[in-house]
C-alpha cells in the first residue's frame, strides 16, 4: 500500500498572531510553524498500513522554504520520501488552486490511499481534501476516527462522527480521507528517526517541474480572494455576580441566563 | 509565552548566538550535523518533555514509590513516558552511532537533559542513571561485558544504577564496608548493604545492573583498595537470555521531603551469600572509575538543577502577570485605584529579575561547560584538549555545587512571588522546591564539592587551570572596555574577577603554612565567589552580543528616542528578548557582582570562630 499524505506547515496555535496595519495579511516575522496537528494523525495512520502491509509514505507538501522543517519532522516520524511543491506562484492559493496544484503532483506519484487533514488550523478552510477528491475523481470521507484496510486492499471500512453518532461507510480504493483527532495517537519523531531523515528523498518541485501555468496557481488561479484581514473583536469582560453564598448568586445567575444569554 | 519549562529563545541563544555551536560541524566529529538538525532536536526534546514528561510530575509525586517484599513499583504514570523516552533514543543522543548512539555534540545534550529536568527529574533519575552505568561499561568493559549489559542498558530494556553509600559511608565513600570474595571462575562473591541507591529496585525494566564499590578480601585500606563490580539483579546467561535471581534483596525505599517518584531503596547484596559480580577494570581501580561516573553525574545534577529553577522562574513570571494585587506604587494616595498584576510592583519585579539573572547565567554556563566537553574532544592539538579537559575538571564542582543551591534560592523566590498560593500544593512551585532538594546533597554533598574546588582543583598544574580561566576572562574585558553602553558593568565585571584573583593566590600562599586551614574553612564562600563570577562573565558576555544586536534592530526601525525604543520592544520579540539580556546583565553587574568583593573581604579577614568554638558551646 502506498500512501501519500498532504502535509501543510503552519503557525503554531501558542503564536501571537498579529495582522498586518492595512489589513492584507499577518505579520509573519516573529511566527513559530508547526506541522498541521490534523496531518499527523494523517501520518501516523500511513505509518501503521505500511507497517501492516508494506509500501512507501509519501508527504506532500506545498510551502515555502521554512515548510522543509515540518516535512523534515514527518520524514522523522517515519515517512520515506518527501515532495516539496515550492514557487512564488503558489503563494496565496486558495483552497482550489493549493488542490488543483497538489492534484498535479500526485500525477508523479504512485499511491492507493491519500490522507489530508480535516483541515489547517490557520485558515480554518476544511476545502482541501474534498477539492483534492474532486479533482482526482475518487471517493472521499472526512473527519475519519477509524480506519480498516480489507485485506484484498480495495476497499476500506472507515468510521466517521456525525452528530449524535458514528457513521460506518466503506470506500473503495484509492480514496481521499480526511483525519481528525481520534483516529489514533501520533507517534513522537525519534532521535534516530531524526538522523535518518536526512538522507531520506525530498524532491522539491516549482511551477515549470508540475508544468502547470502561473494563473491557474496561487492567488491568481484563486477563484476567491480574501480582500481584508482584521482582528477578532476583543473579548468582553466576563461577569461577576455578587452576593451571599449559592443561596443569592445562584437564582441571579439562572435569572441572567434566562432573560440576557437566553439560554435557558 | 511558550512553555513554562525552558525559555525557547534563551535556548537558541546561547547555543546559536553565544557559543555558535554550529561552527562544530566543521570538524571532522560533527560534519554530519546541521544546524536545522540540532534545532530539530532540540524541538523534540521539548515536545518530550511538555506531552510526555510534564504530565507525570505531579502524578509521580502524588503517587510515590511502593514498596512490598522486596519489590517496589513506580508511579504507575512512568511506564508509559519512560517506554517513549527510551525508545525515543533519549538515552544516548551522544554515544558513538556503532554502539546505538546519535554522536551528537554534548552542547546540544545539554538543552535535553535541561527540558527533561525541569520537567521531572524524578523520572529522570532513572534515564540518568541507566546511562552513567552503561558509560562505565563502554569505557572500562569488556568486550564480552559490552555485549552482555551495556547494549541492553543504552536502549532502555534494562536499567542501571551507581552503589556507593552505605550506612556508614556516605561522603567518606573510603569506609566502604562491602566485600568481595574471588571465586574460581574469576567471579566475586559481593556481600555488603548499600543504602540510599537511587532506582535500586523498581518495575520499569526487567533488569537492573549495579555497578558496586566493594573492597576485595585483603586490600589495603581507604578508596585505594577499592574496586569496582558489576552485578546485576537478575543473572544472565550465556545467551543472553535471563538466569536465576543474583541474592540483590531490597530491603525498604526511602520516605522522603521530594523525587518521591523516583525510588531511594537499600540494597543487601549476599544476604545467602549467592550475590556474583564481575570485576569491572582492574583490582583496586574502582574509585578512579567510579570517578567517571560521579563526574557526569555531577555535571547532570547542575543541569537538572537548571531545570527546575528555569521552570520555576518561567512560573512565577506568568503568575505575576496574571495575579492582581494591590495598586499601582505611583497611585499610592488614590484609595479608589485598581488592582494591578503583581509584576507592576518592584518589589515583584527585583525578585523575577535576580532569578532571571542567575537561571540564564546558569544555562550559559552549564551549556559552557558541556560545549567544553565538544572542545575537547574535537580539539586541534593536545594543548588545546588539556586545556578544555582541565575546565570541566575546575568547573565541575562548581556546577553541581554553586547551581544546586542558587536553584533552591531561585525557587524559593518563586514561591514569594506566588505568595500564599506558592506554598500549596495546586501549584508546581511548592513540588519543585521539594524535588530540587536533594540536588544538593547527592553525588557529594556541595561541602565536598567545595573542599574538591580549593584543595584539588585550584592547584591543579600549579594554579595553571584556573589561570587560563582568568586568562580568558581579560580577554573579554580587554575585547569589550570600550564598549559604551556596557562600560561601566564590564568595569564592575572586572573587579570582582580581581577579587577571584586575589583571594585564589592568597589561598595560594597560605595553602602551606599555619593559617592553611582558612582555605578549608572558606571553601564554600569561595565556591560561591568562584561561581557568581562565572555567571558574571557569561552574562556580561551575553550581553555585548544583544546590545550590538538591539542596535541593529534599532537602527533598522529607526527607534531612535527613549519612547520609540519602548515602543520597538512591546512589538518586536527580539528587541524585547535582547533588551532582556542587557537589563539581566546590568542589574547582576550592579546588584550582585559588588557582593563578590564584600564576600572575599570576608575570607581574607581570617576569621576563624568556626573552629575556634568549642562543641559545648554550638548548643546549651
Ligand atoms: C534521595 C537520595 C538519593 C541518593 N542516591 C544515591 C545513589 O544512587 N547512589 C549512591 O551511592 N548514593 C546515593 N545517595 C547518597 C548520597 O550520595 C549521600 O547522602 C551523600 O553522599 C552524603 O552522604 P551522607 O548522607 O552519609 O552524609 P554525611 O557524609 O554524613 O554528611 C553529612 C554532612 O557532613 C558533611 N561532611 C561529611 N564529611 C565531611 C568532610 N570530610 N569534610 C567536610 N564536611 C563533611 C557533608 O558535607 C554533609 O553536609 C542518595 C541520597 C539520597 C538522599
Ligand atoms: C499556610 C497558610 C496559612 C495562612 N494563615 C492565614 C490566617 O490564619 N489568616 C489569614 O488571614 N491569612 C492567612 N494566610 C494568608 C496569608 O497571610 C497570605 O497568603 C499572605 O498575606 C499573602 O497574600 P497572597 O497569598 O494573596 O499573596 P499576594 O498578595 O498575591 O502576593 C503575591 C506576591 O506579590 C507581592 N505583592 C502583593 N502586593 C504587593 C504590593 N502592593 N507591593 C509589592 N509587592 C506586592 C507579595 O509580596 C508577594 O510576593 C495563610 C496562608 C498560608 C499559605
Amino acid at each position: 500500500m502506498n500512501v501519500v499524505v498532504c502535509v501543510k506547515q503552519v503557525p503554531d496555535t501558542e503564536s501571537a498572531i498579529k495582522v498586518k496595519p492595512d489589513g492584507s495579511g499577518i505579520i509573519k516575522d516573529d511566527l513559530k510553524y508547526v506541522m498541521n496537528p490534523y496531518d499527523e494523525y494523517g501520518i501516523e495512520e500511513a505509518l501503521r498500513i505500511k507497517e501492516k502491509f508494506g509500501g512507501v509514505v509519501t508527504i506532500l507538501c506545498m510551502g515555502p522554504g521554512r515548510a522543509v522543517e515540518t516535512i523534515r519532522t514527518g520524514l522523522a516520524m517515519g515517512a520515506d520520501q518527501a515532495v516539496q511543491l515550492d514557487d512564488p506562484a503558489f503563494e496565496g492559493g486558495d483552497a482550489f488552486a493549493t488542490a488543483k496544484t497538489l492534484a498535479e503532483a500526485l500525477k508523479g506519484i504512485e499511491y492507493d490511499l491519500i490522507f489530508c487533514g480535516k483541515q489547517a488550523i490557520d485558515d480554518d478552510l476544511a476545502q482541501v481534501g474534498a477539492s483534492l477528491a474532486e479533482l482526482l475523481r475518487l471517493p472521499q470521507v472526512s473527519l475519519i476516527q477509524k480506519l480498516e484496510i480489507a485485506d484484498d486492499k480495495k476497499s476500506a471500512t472507515v468510521h466517521r462522527q456525525v452528530e449524535g453518532g458514528i457513521e460506518i461507510l466503506k470506500v473503495s480504493l484509492p480514496a481521499v480521507l480526511t483525519t481528525q483527532k481520534g483516529l489514533n495517537e501520533p507517534r513522537y519523531a525519534s532521535l534516530p528517526g531524526i538522523m535518518k531523515a536526512k538522507k531520506k528523498p525530498l524532491d522539491v518541485k516549482n511551477l515549470a517541474a508540475l508544468g502547470l501555468s502561473s494563473d491557474s496557481v496561487g492567488c491568481a488561479g484563486s477563484k476567491s480572494i480574501i480582500t481584508k484581514y482584521t482582528p477578532p473583536p476583543p473579548r468582553a469582560a466576563g461577569k461577576i455576580i455578587e452576593g451571599e453564598g449559592p443561596q443569592e448568586t445562584v437564582p441571579k445567575l439562572v435569572k441572567l441566563l434566562r432573560e440576557e444569554a437566553k439560554m435557558i | 509565552m511558550g512553555n513554562l519549562l525552558v525559555d525557547e529563545r534563551d535556548v537558541e541563544f546561547v547555543l546559536h548566538e553565544q557559543l555558535c555551536v554550529e561552527d562544530l560541524c566543521k570538524t571532522e566529529k560533527y560534519k554530519d550535523f546541521t544546524k536545522q538538525d540540532f534545532d530539530m532536536v532540540i524541538e523534540e526534546a521539548r515536545k518530550l518533555a511538555v506531552n510526555v514528561l510534564l504530565p507525570t510530575r505531579e502524578k509521580g509525586d502524588r503517587e510515590g514509590c511502593k514498596y512490598e517484599n522486596g519489590k517496589v513499583t513506580v508511579p504507575e504514570c512512568f511506564h508509559e513516558a519512560f517506554r517513549l523516552y527510551k525508545e525515543g533514543g533519549w538515552i544516548t543522543p551522544t554515544e558513538d552511532p556503532e554502539i546505538g548512539g546519535q554522536g551528537l555534540p554534548f552542547t546540544i545534550f545539554a538543552p535535553i537533559e535541561e527540558y527533561c529536568a525541569a520537567a521531572n527529574g524524578a523520572l529522570g533519575g532513572y534515564a540518568m542513571l541507566t546511562h552513567g552505568a552503561a558509560k562505565l561499561i563502554e569505557i572500562y568493559g569488556t568486550e564480552e561485558q559490552k555485549k552482555k549489559y551495556m547494549e541492553r542498558m543504552y536502549s532502555g530494556e534494562w536499567a542501571g544504577t551507581m552503589c556507593l553509600t552505605e550506612p556508614g559511608a556516605g561522603s567518606d565513600v573510603g569506609a566502604t564496608k562491602t566485600i568481595a570474595k574471588k571465586n574460581e571462575d574469576g567471579t566475586y562473591t559481593i556481600m555488603g548493604t548499600k543504602s540510599f541507591i537511587t532506582a535500586g529496585e523498581h518495575n520499569l525494566t526487567k533488569n537492573i545492573i549495579h555497578p558496586v564499590l566493594a573492597r576485595i578480601q585483603g586490600a589495603p585500606p581507604g578508596t585505594k583498595g577499592i574496586s569496582l563490580f558489576l552485578v546485576p539483579k537478575i543473572r544472565v546467561n550465556e545467551d543472553g537470555s535471563l538466569g536465576e535471581d543474583n541474592d540483590v534483596f531490597c530491603s525498604g525505599i526511602e520516605h522522603k521531603l521530594g523525587i518521591n517518584g523516583s525510588a531511594t531503596t537499600t540494597l543487601n547484596f549476599g544476604d545467602n551469600g549467592r550475590c556474583i559480580g564481575e570485576l569491572l577494570g582492574g583490582e583496586n581501580e574502582g574509585m578512579k572509575i567510579m570517578f567517571h561516573m560521579m563526574n557526569e553525574a555531577r555535571l547532570g545534577v547542575g543541569l537538572q538543577s537548571l531545570g527546575q529553577a528555569s521552570s520555576a522562574y518561567l512560573n512565577a513570571v506568568a503568575y505575576a502577570k496574571e495575579r492582581l494585587q494591590g495598586a499601582s506604587i505611583m497611585s499610592m494616595k488614590d484609595p479608589n485605584a485598581p488592582q494591578v498584576p503583581i509584576i507592576n510592583h518592584p518589589d515583584v519585579r527585583r525578585m523575577l529579575l535576580w532569578m532571571k539573572s542567575y537561571v540564564e547565567g546558569m544555562r550559559a554556563f552549564a551549556y559552557y561547560i558541556a560545549y567544553c566537553e565538544d572542545k575537547e574532544v574535537t580539539a586541534k592539538d593536545e594543548n588545546e584538549r588539556e586545556k578544555y579537559a582541565d575546565y570541566i575538571a575546575l568547573f565541575t564542582p562548581v556546577c553541581k555545587a554553586f547551581f544546586s543551591d542558587m536553584s533552591f534560592y531561585i525557587i524559593k523566590e518563586a514561591i514569594q512571588v506566588y505568595g500564599g498560593y506558592g506554598y500549596c500544593s495546586e501549584y508546581p512551585v511548592e513540588q519543585l522546591l521539594r524535588d530540587n532538594k536533594i540536588a544538593s546533597l547527592y553525588e557529594g554533598a556541595n561541602g565536598i564539592q567545595a573542599l574538591d574546588l580549593v584543595a584539588r582543583k585550584l592547584g591543579m598544574k600549579k594554579g595553571g587551570v584556573l589561570m587560563n580561566f582568568l586568562t580568558d576572562m581579560n580577554s573579554f574585558i580587554e575585547a569589550n572596555k570600550s564598549n559604551e553602553t556596557l562600560k561601566s558593568y564590564i568595569e564592575g565585571f572586572e573587579k570582582a574577577k580581581n577579587s577571584l584573583a586575589e583571594v585564589s593566590m592568597h589561598f595560594g600562599q597560605i595553602a602551606r603554612g599555619p593559617d592553611f586551614i582558612i582555605p578549608i574553612i572558606n571553601a564554600y564562600p569561595y565556591l560561591e565567589v568562584f561561581g557568581m563570577v562565572a555567571l558574571g562573565w557569561m552574562l556580561l558576555w551575553q550581553a555585548t552580543i544583544a546590545d550590538k544586536k538591539l542596535k541593529e534592530i534599532m537602527a533598522k526601525e529607526g527607534a531612535l528616542d527613549q519612547e520609540s525604543i519602548r515602543k520597538l520592544i512591546s512589538g518586536n520579540k527580539d528587541a524585547a528578548f535582547y533588551s532582556g539580556k542587557i537589563a539581566a546583565a546590568k542589574f547582576y553587574a550592579n546588584t550582585v557582582l559588588p557582593t563578590v568583593i564584600s564576600k572575599v573581604r570576608a575570607i581574607k579577614s581570617g576569621d576563624k570562630s568556626v573552629v575556634e568554638i568549642a562543641e559545648e558551646s554550638f548548643a546549651s
